[in-house]
């Protein structure tokens, strides 16, 4: 068995079992957490729109900071979306999605995955510098939140090396993405990386819990 | 070709002008993917040559490969190629049958001791060596008695250099590569399903030419064919880049030749030059007439989870167990969100009480 | 072939190959110009779609001088528009390509009389001479 075959066979199962047994594990715990009766009175609200409103209000940056934080603002919806738009609509990815998935949808051509991709990975290693070197942020920082980087940080660089050749025969480079993508994958449930499934119903929980005790945000 | 004769003389005693000699030259080191500027060289090295001797065994194959080559395309620079061998050994192409074959190999390889080239197409089967036997002798003796004392091995075919189909899985016969059995001696592997004709004789016009072992990459095939990956040297690589593809065999995007990533193409795992000197006089190949490269020049081409399979689809047959992990972890989590309520209206109570 | 031909196929495939070819042969140009050596193109070793060799030869055009020869199959010589430029096409005695180059040169070194072929031809006349 070739490397290439151990990581697309294998290892990829692997990986998105212990991926999706991670994630359920961590989401339905967490949901089941919440269906607690609460017995105080609540407040004239709707539930739904206090949810979504704390989703909308929360995605921009509090007026109070919004100087301070906007450079952390921008860069990361620019790495949210040129990290999406890269891993969601490039072609051969979407092969692997609908293998998993059993669907697919159209891509976009290479040059632009090409360029969202460098993109995102110069955000990404922008930020990280920024996180080693900036004393507020080293402060908050743990181990976690550089391993997150690191796992999300090799799968881009790896894949784009593969994408121009560079650096390696193409199955080899092919196959090192893989695996940088099965160890993302196997982190992902139990490090930070979970935000990118908890942040929403987290910020909708937080909105109704706001809304029925009458406190706008 | 007379034993005493080097291929200059032998050219020129056929009535070979100097200039059918450079012309046969641009064509074999066109053949042998070399420079142009090599021409010279290898004019001077031609002229040259001696006549070698060549012992080809066919083991667990299908013939394709001794098929391709005796159709290749260019039959006044191959023929004269093999008239500069002495092929003394081939049971499909020989007149010669039973014990005389036999006794002929024997000769040759007397004869040759140490200095002929030993040609294998097909696997061996390690298993039971009663399934495959030539003469009465099993694959596995032949091929070691015969590698004995030979100057290098020419594995030609996926089969002889990495096992081919015969080594697929379940692999009934145990088969395995020439390089599985022989270790000690020098093996060029041709592969391939079979390889294109022009390489066979490129390697051995190589051998002819300068009398030596060609740059190899690391699964010991010629690096001058083996180089690159289809996918790299393919005419239809500036589709992949625009993200047009072909859906399925008869789509629009089938008929206007575009990209077959989508459909199974394994090009960009594969290393052969049928994107350059492709196939039939240099006609067309796989690509070319509409149908995704299935990788054939590569180890375990047959188990690689479908021709038709995307290369960056996962290798795997069903969603079901991915669904089972998928189940676990929610009773896991509905499990564990139980515990920790469990464990804190204990505690509330041990703190009521 | 007529079955063949009849399917209509879709050229618009393009490589890209042509022009860095052409400004290939144009810097071998400027090189022989210079007094520099000249330069061969092996075409066999290029990647090029179905058409695009055509495309090569239309855009070289056709020159002065057309050579023949006849050596283990016919080839032949082709001074393109572009002096200095030819388009060198070996056949077998199967009128199939065996190899195709360009040759950047002011004389193919195919067209030239080979220093063997002469002393061969020397040898034949003085014996037609002696006889």
């Amino acid at each position: 068995m070739t490397l290439l075959d151990f990581a697309s066979g294998p290892g990829m199962q692997w990986a998105l079992w212990i991926f999706v047994f991670g994630v359920l594990w961590r989401l339905v715990g967490a949901l089941f957490l919440l269906s607690r009766k609460d017995l105080t009175k609540p407040r004239q609200y709707n539930s739904v729109a206090a949810g979504l409103g704390a989703i909308i209000s929360r995605s921009a940056p509090a007026h109070a900071f919004e100087k301070r934080i906007l450079f952390q603002h921008v860069t990361g919806y620019v790495w949210h979306f040129a990290l999406f738009i890269s891993v969601l609509f490039f072609a051969p990815h979407i092969l692997f999605f609908e293998s998993v998935l059993g669907f697919g949808w159209p891509h976009l051509p290479n040059t632009i995955i090409l360029i969202t991709a460098i993109i995102a990975t110069a955000v990404l290693i922008t930020l990280l510098i920024r996180r080693a070197t900036h004393p507020v942020q080293r402060f908050i920082s743990n181990a976690d939140d550089y391993i997150s980087i690191f796992v999300v940080l090799i799968p881009l660089i790896t894949g784009i090396l593969a994408f121009a050749h560079v650096g390696g025969r193409y199955e080899t480079l092919l196959a090192i993405h893989l695996l940088s993508v099965e160890v993302m994958l196997i982190w992902f449930p139990f490090g930070k990386l979970m935000h990118a499934i908890m942040t929403m119903p987290a910020r909708y929980q937080a909105g109704t819990a706001f809304g029925r005790r009458g406190v706008k945000a | 070709m007379r034993k005493d004769q080097n291929l200059g003389e032998y050219l020129r005693a056929q009535g070979v002008s100097r200039r059918g000699f450079l012309k046969f030259c641009s064509a074999t080191a066109s053949l042998m993917a070399l420079p142009p500027s090599a021409i010279a060289q290898v004019a001077d090295a031609l002229a040259k040559a001696r006549r070698p001797s060549v012992i080809w065994l066919s083991f667990q194959e299908c013939t394709g490969c001794t098929e391709s080559l005796t159709r290749s395309h260019a039959p006044t620079v191959e023929s004269l190629i093999f008239d500069a061998i002495s092929l003394d050994y081939h049971h499909t192409l020989q007149a010669a049958a039973g014990h005389g074959a036999e006794a002929a190999r024997m000769a040759a390889m007397e004869e040759n001791s140490g200095e002929y080239i030993l040609v294998v197409d097909g696997s061996i089967p390690v298993g039971n060596p009663a399934y495959s036997t030539i003469a009465g002798i099993s694959n596995l003796d032949m091929l070691k008695e015969t590698a004995a004392n030979a100057f290098a091995l020419v594995a030609v075919g996926t089969c002889a250099a990495f096992g081919g189909i015969p080594h697929a899985n379940p692999n009934p016969t145990g088969a395995v590569s020439v390089s599985d059995i022989v270790t000690d001696k020098p093996i060029i592997n041709v592969s391939g399903c079979p390889p294109i004709p022009v390489v066979i004789t490129g390697v051995l016009a190589h051998f002819l030419t300068f009398g030596t072992i060609p740059e190899l990459d690391a699964l010991g095939r010629p690096a001058a064919f083996f180089g690159q990956n289809i996918h790299d040297r393919c005419y239809r690589r500036p589709f992949y880049e625009r993200g047009q593809f072909a859906e399925t065999f008869d789509d629009e995007g089938a008929r206007k030749g575009w990209c077959l990533y989508k459909l199974g193409c394994k090009g960009p795992t594969t290393y052969n030059t049928c994107a350059t000197l492709k196939w039939n006089e240099g006609t067309s190949f796989p690509i070319q007439s509409g149908h995704g490269c299935i990788g054939c020049s590569e180890p375990d081409f047959w188990d690689k989870g479908g021709f038709y399979n995307p290369i960056s689809a996962g290798m795997w047959g069903s969603r079901d167990a991915l669904l089972g992990a998928a189940a676990a972890g929610a009773a896991l989590g509905v499990g564990s969100a139980l515990a920790a309520r469990a464990r804190k209206k204990k505690a509330q109570a041990a703190e009521e009480a | 072939m007529s079955s063949l031909d009849a399917i209509a196929v879709n050229t618009e495939v393009v490589t890209g190959n042509v022009e860095p070819l052409l400004h290939e042969v144009r810097h071998a140009l400027k090189r022989l110009a210079n007094g520099e050596d000249g330069t061969v193109i092996d075409l066999r070793s290029l990647p090029l779609a179905p058409g695009e060799e055509e495309q090569i030869e239309a855009a070289l055009g056709q020159g002065e001088v057309r050579a023949e020869l006849n050596a283990l199959g016919p080839s032949l010589v082709q001074e393109t528009s572009y002096p200095g430029v030819w388009l060198v096409t070996h056949r077998n005695a199967e009128q199939a390509v065996v190899g195709r180059f360009i040759e950047v040169t002011d004389m193919p070194e195919l067209l030239k009389s080979q220093q063997a072929d002469i002393e061969y031809g020397i040898n034949r006349l003085e014996n037609e001479l002696k006889n």
